[in-house]
């Protein structure tokens, strides 16, 4: 008895993990073949001809597609840094602490994600304009902390508020430095939680388009405003050859950190108790 | 990390905000300012014909010739550079624009030259300005916008049908023609909805059909003439509605989106404003080899696109260089070879000299491309652009409700 359920279990286990990566993996079939393809055209199945055009002109020093990938890349490790340096205690004082007001911070700490970005970026445009941030790469990365700042505190807070600091406590009692219980009692309990709060600060500046536009004013191309052109454009081989470079890094981020996003990583438990 | 974490400062090199400064200069001083400058030419980004034209053709004169550095700035549309230009403007910014120059016409160059964004009175500086025909009504307006020195004319263009010679035997050859043929032909046609700049010269070549003529409604803005046409467009295009492409109940939001219709042979016809585009798009595997660009025996809207240097351009001088580069007739050539671009030229080539002239005549034009004289022969003006934005508006009230 026992075994056959088992077995049903994980059979349906194995079938709905087919489903999931079915359901991932196929929408991006089509991307990969459209950028092989010339001409593809209803009712072909397959393309028409196929070509290596697209991926020569992706690949080239005009379409600028490599220098791009590098200044995403920068762009969105440098957010990820700043977005851990503020979220990890930022994380530990809603996670841990009661304080006046506490309510109206988290709502503080909430709303970029409730009010749409358009609406916040014209804003801080205009502030950017007087300090000279607009147009350069830095206050493209400041502004990308305002969506990625929440998805990283709320993984903090949800960490540290299962967090037990006796163990700090203890190790400050035997002797250890402020640094060094950091480092090495602190540090270890909440690294599931900077890892997948990382990774979701990195995959939402990653996907910026609008903030990047309007702050980085068309000069600070990144791999979304170059996809866009050529996607608004009806280029669907150039998209296609664009789009499998864009979800490179991100998909070797994923595999790199799975494990720490199975069901049995803390950071996914305490998701939901800020 | 340290690398990205400086400010990128993106300011002047060789400044030449002074755009009055620059008037009347020698052209050797101006091209030795602009040495050793950068220049930050925002257009549209779509076309890796294009891109490739401008990066490597331009930008290596510019670079090899000048010493100058072309950033090319890809935009998916137009007004979001001026929205730059005026946010700018909005906030101060006055000798430290991000754009240097702009790909542009129509509605755009009428916001930029009504909101005192444009840099003017310099054309005649430019030593190819000669070889720009200014009494051509047609150049010296820009939607019935006159130029006024704001403006260096890039390329013309004149709208055009195309279709499937595999799947359409006789296409229909005027306005009246295809209303009658989307009537028979039910569900295998539509156009991109405003404000979509294709879709809305469709809707003004049904206008001017309306008007009977477009010599009825040349000229000012006038309410009383464009209440009485316009209500008889939106009959016409309300009678045709059920006759369209999902009966009307929607329309394409891009011509590009309508291409791809029209490739997938879900309707008959497409049309563009830029005629070459048949033949890259068959180049470039996006339309059916067997597509075939034509015009209207009534004629169809032609017009002229040009480049604009923002009043707070801090590279006025290396625009300047670009914008002669632009205009001579070798780049002109190389814009209108259809392996390029096929792009027709703005210039007056009778004006080039005789080595240029025989490099144009020897032009062969990609075989599905209809031949820009051949267009230009039932060839129609533009209205003034507060007609435009009145059609616009109009059907986005009346028939796209």
């Amino acid at each position: 008895m026992l075994g056959r359920d088992g077995f049903g279990i994980r059979s349906f286990r194995i079938l709905s993990g087919i489903f999931l990566i079915v359901w991932l993996v196929l929408p991006l079939l089509p991307l990969a073949i459209w950028s092989f393809a010339h001409g593809w055209f209803y009712p072909s199945l397959l393309p028409n001809q196929w070509s290596l055009k697209a991926w020569e002109y992706a690949l080239s020093d005009t379409a600028g597609v490599i220098d791009s990938l590098w200044l995403t890349i920068g762009i969105s490790l440098a957010a990820t840094f700043l977005s851990i340096l503020v979220g990890v205690p930022a994380g530990r004082a809603l996670g841990m602490y009661k304080f006046p007001g506490k309510g109206l911070v988290e709502l503080l700490i909430l709303a970029p994600v409730i009010v749409p970005g358009i609406a916040v970026v014209l804003g801080i445009h205009s502030i950017f304009l007087y300090i000279g941030l607009n147009n350069t790469v830095t206050g493209v990365i400041l502004v990308h902390l305002v969506p990625t700042l929440p998805y990283m505190i709320l993984v903090m807070s949800g960490i540290f508020a299962n967090f037990e600091p006796a163990y700090e406590a203890q190790a400050r009692s035997l002797g250890a430095s402020a640094f060094k219980t950091f480092w090495y009692v602190t540090l270890p309990a909440i690294m599931p939680g900077i890892v997948v709060g990382g990774l979701f600060a990195f995959l939402v500046s990653w996907s910026q388009y609008i903030l990047t536009l309007l702050i980085g004013g068309g000069r600070v191309v990144t791999l979304p405003l170059l996809l866009f052109n050529f996607a608004t454009s009806g280029r669907n081989d150039i998209t296609g050859a664009i789009g499998m470079i864009y979800i490179l890094p991100g998909a070797i981020i994923l595999l790199l950190t799975a494990r720490h996003l199975s069901g049995r990583s803390g950071a996914v438990g305490g998701f939901g108790q800020i | 990390m340290v690398f990205f974490l400086q400010s990128v400062s993106v300011g002047a090199q060789a400044d030449t905000v002074d755009g009055d400064q620059l008037v009347g200069q020698p052209w050797d001083d101006i091209v030795s300012m602009a040495k050793g400058g950068e220049v930050n030419w925002f257009l549209w980004g779509g076309s890796d014909n294009i891109n490739q034209y401008v990066s490597e053709y331009v930008g290596g004169i510019l670079k090899n010739d000048y010493g100058i550095k072309l950033n090319r700035v890809g935009v998916s549309d137009t007004v979001e550079a001026v929205n730059i230009v005026l946010g700018e403007k909005e906030s101060g910014v006055t000798e430290s624009g991000s754009v240097d120059m702009i790909w542009i016409n129509g509605e755009n160059f009428r916001t930029m030259k009504q909101g005192g964004l444009a840099y003017c009175g310099y054309t005649e500086t430019l030593p190819n300005n000669q070889l720009v025909d200014w009494d051509n009504a047609a150049i010296a307006n820009d939607f019935g916008v006159p130029v006024d020195g704001c403006e260096v004319p890039w390329s013309t263009a004149q709208f055009a049908f195309a279709y499937d010679t595999a799947r359409t035997k006789t296409p229909p050859k005027s306005i009246e023609e295809l209303i009658e043929w989307i009537k028979a032909n039910p569900g295998r046609f539509t156009y991109p909805a405003p404000p979509d700049f294709n879709g809305a010269v469709f809707i003004r070549h049904v206008f001017y059909y309306a008007a009977g003529g477009v010599e009825n409604i040349l000229g000012e803005f006038d309410q009383a003439k464009f209440d009485e046409v316009s209500a008889k467009t939106w009959a016409i295009l309300n009678d045709l509605e059920p006759s369209l492409w999902r009966e009307g109940k929607t329309y394409p939001t891009s011509i590009n989106a309508m291409n791809q219709l029209y490739a997938n042979s879900e309707v008959d016809l497409t049309f563009n404003y830029e005629p070459a585009g048949v033949g890259l798009n068959i180049e470039n595997g996006i339309f059916p080899p067997t597509t075939q660009g034509y015009g209207f025996s009534d004629g169809t809207i032609g017009n002229t696109n040009y480049t604009i240097i923002p009043f707070n351009s801090p590279n006025k001088a290396a625009a300047l260089v670009l914008q002669n580069v632009l205009l001579s007739g070798e780049a002109q050539y190389q814009k209108a070879l259809p392996t390029v671009w096929g792009a027709a030229p703005a210039i007056d080539v009778s004006r080039t000299s005789n080595d240029i002239q025989a490099k144009f005549a020897q032009i062969k034009a990609h075989p599905n491309v209809v031949p820009a004289q051949e267009l230009a022969k039932n060839s129609l003006p533009e209205l003034q652009a507060s007609w435009v934005s009145a059609i616009e508006q109009g059907w986005l009230a009346n028939v796209g409700n």
